[in-house]
């Protein structure tokens, strides 16, 4: 029995699962920040990254136009036919632009939960075990980003900001399953919106799922879902995507919409982080002082 | 600068991955398969077999860690299972001769085993709800395939430079 203690190995096996289990925990204890060797050593492969990454980006792209110039002569020609219809639309949105303002004016309305300033970012990487869906981008917290900032492409949503380093910051995808990972969304429906949260995704189906929307609304097909900006930190009006499905959900009190992303999750090259505009009360304000002295 | 290149080889596969998994078209042969390279891996497996003594488990512990901080942010998981896989195979080796073939089943299996272990240790921290099925139907043999292919191609380069490695560094 001795002997089977002083075994060298089975201590080392034993000191390790103990250490392994102390670094797990301390990773998923949902720190605010990383220390700072973790930053310097992820904004130290990032370099390595983008020097790597752009060029081969260059000619993936390359070869990814020569696949597209084979079908430019029946683009061409259905793009011509939206034009007409584009011009018009945009004439329209001039409009309701210029009204809008004016209308904002009249209500003496400073800032909206709607705008934010969008900051160009390239994705450098991507985490290969595809568990938790994570990607590096090239702007950090020199350039402004902050944790948890939405993360949006051209065509919708994509995630929020997990973790900034000064040059560059990890990207949670809405893809990737994790318990924090929720976003207030409302549902554009005729006359009222419809309010829920999205949590989770179907990984069989491809489809976000939108929880906790009240029993009696009543969800249709085909809708469109936005970001609510009721959460905090997310603007609103950011495209997330179309209602597919609507099932009641585990206990009928409320319902589930299955939702297609606007956005492609697996082809990502380019993104904006979208820091919100109007400024939100600092909670110490919102605290009044005389009750503390109390 | 002899003693840089193993390093910046190893780095230029850590790299290779995330770009891979980048450019990868999501749908393969029509259906939704999820492939996982593990490029680095398979490095270092063939390190622990042909290269000098030890630099196979401390490369994967390295190397592992860098996985985690940069990749994954949850430190312990390739941190533990790298150079564990490197040292099962390398105990492997021992027992079983060393040709080419038996060191391509060996390489395959450790990827297997990283594999599985990162399932069981993503199942233990709740951080996938995929059911055993479904995950080897569509994410184990799919890799596999890849991973096998990879190995294939890349088994006698790898065993050219690292043998020479081990050579230098004895003489």
């Amino acid at each position: 029995m001795p002997q089977f203690f002083l075994n060298k190995r089975l201590i080392i096996l034993l000191v390790s699962i103990i250490i392994l289990v102390a670094l797990i925990g301390f990773s998923l204890s949902g720190r605010s920040k990383l220390s700072w060797p973790e930053q310097f050593i992820k904004d130290t492969t990032g370099w390595v990254q983008t020097a790597v990454s752009r060029p081969t980006h260059y000619v993936a792209n390359f070869f990814e136009n020569l696949k597209d110039l084979q079908n430019t002569y029946t683009e061409n020609k259905e793009l011509k036919s939206r034009l007409d219809e584009l011009a018009r639309l945009e004439s329209e949105v001039q409009k309701l632009k210029k009204d809008n303002t004016e209308l904002q004016e009249i209500l003496d309305i400073k800032d909206s939960l709607s705008a934010f300033e969008p900051k160009q970012a390239t994705v450098i990487g991507r985490n290969p075990d595809k568990w938790t869906e994570l990607l590096i981008i090239n702007k950090g917290s020199r350039d402004g980003i902050e944790q948890n900032m939405a993360v949006i492409t051209a065509k919708g949503l994509i995630g929020k900001v997990k973790n900034s380093q000064p040059f560059t910051s990890t990207v949670q995808l809405l893809s990737s399953m994790d318990p924090t990972n929720r976003i207030s969304a409302e549902i554009q429906a005729d006359g009222e919106s419809i309010f829920g949260f999205i949590e989770g995704y179907d990984d069989e189906k491809g489809l976000l799922m939108m929880k906790r929307i009240p029993s009696d609304a009543k969800v249709k097909k085909g809708q469109t879902v936005i970001s609510s900006g009721k959460g905090g930190v997310f603007p609103k009006g950011l495209l997330i995507g179309k209602v597919v499905e609507v099932a009641p959900a585990e206990y009928g009190l409320t319902q589930t919409a299955y939702i297609e992303p606007g956005a492609n999750f697996d082809d990502i090259e380019h993104v904006m982080v979208a820091k919100r505009g109007s400024v939100q009360p600092d909670i110490k304000d919102m605290i009044d002082d005389k009750e503390e002295e109390l | 600068m002899r003693k840089f290149l193993l390093p910046l080889l190893l780095m230029l596969f850590f790299i290779i991955e995330s770009i891979f998994v980048e450019l990868m078209p999501p749908k393969v042969f029509g259906n939704e398969y999820i492939l996982v390279p593990h490029f680095l891996m398979i490095a270092i497996i063939l390190l622990t077999v042909y290269g000098p003594k030890n630099y196979g488990v401390l490369y994967g512990f390295l190397f592992g860690l860098l996985f985690d901080i940069v990749y994954t942010e949850i430190m312990g998981i390739y941190l533990c299972l790298f150079p564990l896989v490197a040292y099962i195979c390398y105990k492997l080796m021992k027992i079983l001769q060393t040709n080419i073939v038996m060191v391509t089943f060996i390489s395959i299996v450790g990827v297997a085993l990283l594999e599985l272990g990162a399932y069981e240790m993503n199942v233990i921290i709740n951080r996938t709800d995929m059911t055993f099925a479904s995950y080897s139907m569509d994410r184990l043999i799919p890799t596999l395939t890849l991973n096998f292919i990879f190995i294939i191609l890349t088994v006698y380069p790898f065993k050219r430079h690292f043998e020479k490695l081990a050579l230098s560094l004895d003489a």
